[in-house]
């Protein structure tokens, strides 16, 4: 297929990148007064915002109530305004629940949740606009603004797509990218520990080559980790320096 | 982690009125690539020289119009700018993939500036700004930066052909000189008068293109979308187009890709009838065809035409009708340079607009009629000229085109031969300064001498082992040696193969390497040779010459002397002197008890010689005995050869030019070759198991069955059956065929075989299934060329990859991985197609020295003339014969074209006369006045071969009918070989002759002509001579001129 030459015999991506560089990644805390936790996030054109409320008492039907955990409800949805053509149906679609689904295992992966037995986590993310690596960005955003409500995680959750062209793994696809015929990968990973929380890909890939796509997408994500990393204490320092006087 | 500021870049598709918003990312440091870089640059790879007086940055314009001007291996430093690369790439992926190709090719002195991503130099396109406004000024500030970035230290010149730009940019002080490209080749470049040329010829093709008509030759090629996505549903099909040789005006062929099984009747191709259907589709176009309605398909027209050859796919009658189809896209064009002739002037022609416009004839008579503008009209006549196809607008019906240089006068050797090369896509220029500089010297002065370093690690076998080598007579490239010897108390024969290595003289990736891989194969015409590599090598250093130490890559095996059982393999460097260069003849001769005088024992007292002899002869018993001992394990193992198959193409490698003149038929050859492919076979199984999925092979797929049908009815026609069940099979019912009184019988059915048989060819071992390595010829389950690596570059690739298993094996890990699966699939089709190209090539200079040869002989009068011929195919107007006495193959009309058919009176002699043709299955009857006469396969008949001349293509042999008797005192089983090389030459003096006397009344010679010989070298007195003739043309012309007006 005469399709764009996604990777330049120089070694740039179709934005100017390398083959192994971020997209610029911009993120605030607390946006939402009223939720108990929110987060707006940046990672090049894709913007999210994801909002936390809980932990509260089950809402709702009462017989999802676990006993020695909490539930945690995520719900993934779009704005119609996010993507070139106008969006028709905003959430509800079959890939909004699936992308909802894969959200809620991550999390449940991450949040400590046996803190807080009999009890509910809400955690909302809208795709303000997409420009490829939805999942990522939704999972950063949402560790931020789970990190903003006080619940305690085992370690930041990160998230980063990376693709495979030419030999080369490419890191933090875009929508270009992401269209042109590239096998790509989602992992979430919790840095510290190197655990995985998701694996996600639904491509054709050479067995051989996972084990490359796999390491770049976990330095991918160390990469994201540390600047979410620098956000939260950034904010951290600002409330603090609110507070203190 | 570096990251530097986005910026926004606004782009709305107008297809669908989409805005879609990219990112951009700028950074400071991008490389320049130019070794002049004061800023510590991160540069790799190709660097373009400090010493120039200028870098040259060409607009997007200039790129996308005049590519070729710049690639001219002579302009020096010439800095690409992404924007123009993406220009480029906008126009279709053949010029950008020319570009890339372009930049990475290190002897070409240009490099690629991601201008857009660097900080300073790139700017965003404004409100309004046209596209090509944006481009110029993207380029130009690219060019600001170069020169700050360098910091004045070097010139940089801007071209664009956008008048507007070079006013306002140059009247800027910014230290860059904008110019157009014409002034820019005229102040610069004033002496590289090709490029003059190929500028005006293509700036006169663009501005004809402006001035285009508007009615409508053709329909619109439907939108990639449209396509694809009829491909995916199934209503479209894709495929390559391949036009018919005969009826190039009419007949094309598909042959479709995608053979799923719902449309099995499309495997056999899809037939597009007509210009119209084949919609400016060129031979060899990568197309998609929409089939027409069942009732609009017709069939194949089989009878045989005013043309030359035969073709094989022709069937038995006038075809049934098939699939028809009609191109409605292009998805790939493959457009090449082409040969055409510049018709003759006769005045009659009629010139529509300008008078400049000439419709030239392309060589090859499938690619249409192309139109040339051109200032040159006049002195282009009747001259082949090479030509590239412009474009072929929907409301042309030819398609446009500029000429790249000119050959020479048509008819003449010098030209026809570098037709046939540009035809096949063969360059061979003269090994460049820079290729002759890498090589290692050896002269009387500084002789090349063994490196004590390399002698450390090589395997010494100069003392302890008889290495000799067996050759065709005279021959400079010895490429294989072989050793044997008894071992362990005589328990062990120890047998080797020593090939030449050549990667120890040519590194991977040199400027050798990459030219030798560009010509993929050593070129054999009928009269010269292009060597893959330099003549240092092939001659000299690789060349395993008797007496002098040489490098060797050794293949050895340690069998049982009795039972031949491989106890031990190795494969390793090794270092060597060959002790006897003999020839196949002397080989025999020795063998064969007879009295030979061996050159290397002259000298030597009587003793000592007995004594050296005795060994030598020994040696080769040895050999022989190893050789039959393998050949009839493999035979008892169920395995066999299609020998004379086998034979035949290895025939077809070596210069000799009709593959079924045998060979005197030694057992020597056998032996040799039994040996050689012993080591390929074994080299094979090594590189294969030590690289299962990047090992590149070479296999022969089993043939298909129905292309065996004519081969089954010939032979039943005569009374034989033919089994192809399988290799084996076949091979014994090939050798029962013989007719005791006609030994051609037999010939011309294995000839038929060879013909059903598909090609072998190289590939990856990582691209097909391990059971499609088989190699049917042979019946081996894997092979592999390696024993002749001076002649072609597949035996180089698995010499590295012997090379590198050698090192895995010892665990010193591969110092240099090989190639992935990809690269050496590519390279493995890449060579494959250059081998096709230099087997056209050979043949079809065969053919033109046979025409040649007839050309200076009457037909009527000259009993060279006239021949025995066998018929070996019917048609249905006539039959298609093979003449052994030249080698020739080719159709004999029983009926021409007013519809007279052939009589022959009583004494045999055929006349023509009014009657009819009616053809059966084994034989063709015609029916006249003068009683009916029947012509059966395998009747011999005498035929009159004269030549049939044509200006613009190829002149092709005529054979009319004379006889329907066998040729009075034929000598069919002549042998011919030594009368082939009579006939070239004969004709090579005959040309060199008429050049003499052309050059002694007035020196026609043009420059071209003198510039592309490879022989001579320019100096100060051609250069004269070139001013004078020049000179001497312009008066000629004048007197010309004066004739007609007068």
């Amino acid at each position: 297929m005469a399709g764009l030459e996604l990777l330049s015999d120089q070694g740039y991506r179709l934005d100017g990148r390398k083959a192994t560089e971020l997209r610029k990644v911009q993120a605030r805390m607390g946006v939402f007064a009223q939720a108990d936790g929110s987060a707006y996030l940046e990672q090049g054109n894709t913007k999210a915002l994801a909002v936390v409320y809980g932990p509260h008492e089950m809402r709702g039907s009462r017989s999802r109530t676990l006993h020695d955990r909490a539930v945690i409800n995520c719900q993934y949805s779009m704005a119609t305004f996010s993507t070139a053509e106008r969006k028709r149906r905003p959430h509800g679609d079959r890939k909004s629940t699936e992308m909802s689904l894969h959200l809620k295992q991550t999390f449940e992966a991450a949040v400590m949740t046996q803190l807080y037995p009999r009890s509910q986590i809400d955690i909302y993310v809208k795709i303000l606009q997409s420009d490829g690596g939805n999942y990522s960005v939704c999972v950063n955003a949402a560790t931020l603004a789970v990190i903003d409500a006080g619940i305690p995680m085992r370690d930041y959750v990160c998230a980063c797509t990376v693709g495979f062209v030419d030999e080369t793994p490419l890191a933090d696809l875009c929508f270009a990218e992401e269209s042109g015929g590239v096998s790509s990968l989602a992992l979430a990973l919790l840095p510290r520990g190197g655990q995985i929380a998701l694996l996600q890909m639904d491509a054709r890939l050479h067995q051989d080559h996972l084990e490359t796509l796999i390491e770049a997408a976990m330095t991918a994500c160390k990469g994201v980790s540390k600047v979410l990393d620098e956000v939260v204490r950034q904010h951290l320092q600002e409330r603090s320096v609110l507070s203190g006087e | 982690m570096i990251k530097t500021e986005k910026i926004l870049h606004l782009k709305s598709c107008r297809g669908r009125k989409v805005r879609v918003v990219r990112e951009h990312y700028l950074r400071e440091r991008v490389p320049c690539y130019s070794s002049l870089c004061q800023a510590d640059c991160g540069n790799d790879g190709k660097l373009l020289p400090g010493d120039l007086t200028h870098y040259v940055v060409p607009d997007a314009g200039v790129v996308l119009d005049y590519l070729e001007i710049l690639e001219f291996r002579e302009l020096q430093g010439v800095v690409f700018t992404q924007t123009a690369c993406q220009a480029l790439q906008s126009k279709g992926r053949r010029y950008y993939n020319r570009l890339r190709s372009l930049l990475r090719d290190p002897r070409h002195d240009c490099v690629l500036f991601a201008n857009e991503f660097q900080e300073y130099s790139y700017c965003p396109r404004e409100k309004g700004e046209s596209q090509e406004r944006w481009q110029t000024r993207c380029v130009y500030s690219a060019a600001v930066w170069y020169y700050n970035h360098l910091a004045g230290m070097m010139n940089i010149v801007m071209i664009t052909e956008d008048r507007v730009a070079v006013d306002q940019y140059s009247s800027l002080n910014s230290g860059v000189f904008v110019v157009s490209l014409q002034d820019y080749l005229q102040d610069f470049w004033p002496e590289l008068a090709a490029a003059h040329e190929l500028y005006a010829s293509i700036s006169q093709a663009l501005q004809e293109k402006e001035g285009e008509g508007t009615e409508r030759e053709y329909s619109e090629h439907l939108p990639a979308e449209v396509l694809e996505a009829g491909i995916k549903s199934g209503r479209y099909s894709q495929g390559t187009l391949n036009v018919s040789k005969h009826r190039a005006q009419n007949e094309a062929f598909v042959q479709t890709e995608d053979l799923s099984d719902k449309n099995t009747d499309l495997s056999s191709g899809v037939l597009v009838f007509g210009g119209k259907n084949r919609n400016r589709a060129v031979h060899g176009d990568r197309v998609v065809v929409e089939l027409l309605p069942r009732s609009e398909w017709r069939g194949q027209v089989t009878s045989l035409t005013e043309g030359q050859g035969e073709d094989r796919s022709g069937e038995d009658s006038r075809s049934k009708p098939m699939p028809t189809g009609r191109v409605v896209g292009i998805l790939q064009r493959n457009w090449r340079d082409y040969v055409v002739t510049f018709p003759t002037r006769d005045g009659t022609q009629s010139q529509t607009r300008n008078s400049q416009r000439i419709l030239a004839v392309p060589w090859d008579r499938r690619i249409p009629k192309i139109r040339i503008s051109t200032q040159q009209a006049d002195t282009l006549q009747d001259h082949r000229v090479v030509v590239r196809i412009d474009s072929w607008e929907s409301t042309s019906l030819y398609p446009n085109g500029h000429s790249v240089r000119v050959l020479g006068r048509a008819g003449e050797l010098e030209t026809e031969v570098q037709t046939i090369l540009i035809e096949n896509c063969i360059h061979v220029p003269p090994f460049s300064e820079a290729q002759l500089r890498e090589m290692p010297v050896n002269s009387p002065e500084k002789p090349w001498t063994v490196d004590p370093t390399e002698a450390a690690v090589r395997r010494d076998l100069r003392e302890s082992h008889l290495v000799f080598s067996i050759d065709p007579l005279g021959c400079e490239d010895v490429d294989d040696t072989l050793s044997v010897r008894r071992v362990a108390g005589g328990k062990l024969l120890e047998l080797g193969v020593h090939i030449a290595d050549v990667t120890h003289f040519v590194a991977e990736g040199s400027l050798t390497d990459l030219e030798a891989r560009m010509r993929a194969t050593t070129y054999y015409l009928a009269d010269r040779r292009y060597d893959m590599l330099p003549a240092v090598l092939s001659a000299d250093l690789c060349s395993l010459l008797g007496g002098v130490d040489r490098y060797a890559m050794s293949v050895m095996w340690e069998l049982d002397a009795q039972t031949l059982a491989v106890h031990k393999v190795w494969f390793g460097r090794t270092l060597i002197r060959s002790s006897y260069q003999l020839h196949y003849e002397l080989a025999q001769a020795l063998l064969s008890g007879e009295q030979a005088v061996v050159p290397e024992l002259v000298g030597l007292g009587s003793k000592e010689k007995d004594a050296k002899l005795a060994q030598l002869v020994q040696a080769l018993e040895t050999l022989t005995h190893v050789a039959r001992q393998l050949r009839a394990q493999r035979d008892q193992g169920g395995a066999l050869e299609l020998e004379g198959v086998e034979v035949r193409a290895q025939l077809d490698e070596d210069r000799n030019i009709t593959a079924l003149v045998p060979r005197q038929p030694l057992e020597v050859h056998e032996t040799v070759a039994e040996c050689m492919i012993y080591a390929n076979h074994w080299v094979a199984r090594k590189i294969q198991e030590t690289f299962p999925a990047q090992a590149l092979l070479r296999r022969h797929p089993p043939p298909r069955q129905e292309l065996f049908g004519q081969l089954v009815d010939s032979a039943k026609a005569q009374g034989f059956s033919i089994d192809t069940r399988s290799n084996k099979a076949l091979a014994d019912s090939l050798d029962q065929a013989v007719d005791s009184q006609d030994p051609l019988v037999n010939r011309i059915l294995r000839m038929m075989a060879t013909q059903a048989m598909s090609q072998a060819v190289y590939f990856s071992t990582g691209a097909q299934p391990q059971d499609q390595y088989y190699h049917y010829g042979l019946a081996l389950d894997r092979y592999t060329h390696f024993t002749s690596p001076i002649r072609r570059y597949a035996d180089m690739v698995v010499h590295r990859l012997l090379t590198a298993a050698i090192e895995v094996e010892k665990g010193t890990g591969p110092g240099k991985v090989p190639g992935s699966n990809k690269e050496v699939e590519e390279m493995a089709h890449h060579i494959n197609s250059k081998n096709r190209a230099a087997q056209r090539a050979q043949s079809l200079s065969t053919a033109l020295f046979q025409c040649l040869y007839f050309k200076e002989r009457d037909a009527q009068s000259d009993p060279r003339c006239t021949a025995d011929a066998v018929i070996y195919s019917i048609r249905d107007n006539g039959v298609l014969v093979f003449i052994p006495q030249y080698g020739v193959k080719g159709p004999v009309y029983m009926r021409n074209k007013d519809g007279q058919v052939v009589a022959p009176g009583p004494d045999g002699r055929c006349e023509w006369q009014s009657g009819s043709v009616r053809r059966f299955s084994d034989r063709i009857t015609t029916t006249s006045s003068s009683g009916s006469a029947t012509f059966r396969l395998f009747d011999h008949i005498t035929v009159r071969i004269s030549v049939l001349s044509t200006s613009c293509h190829a002149d092709s042999l005529n054979l009319e009918v004379v006889s329907n008797e066998p040729h009075r005192g034929a000598q069919p089983e002549q042998p011919r070989p030594q009368g082939r090389n009579q006939l070239v030459q004969e004709v090579v003096r005959l040309a060199e002759e008429a050049q003499e006397k052309a050059a002694q009344q007035l020196p026609k010679l043009s420059r071209e002509e003198r510039e592309f010989r490879q022989s001579k070298t320019p100096n100060l007195y051609s250069l004269l001579e070139e001013v004078r003739e020049l000179a001497l043309m312009d008066t000629e012309r004048v007197t010309q001129v004066c004739a007609t007006t007068a």
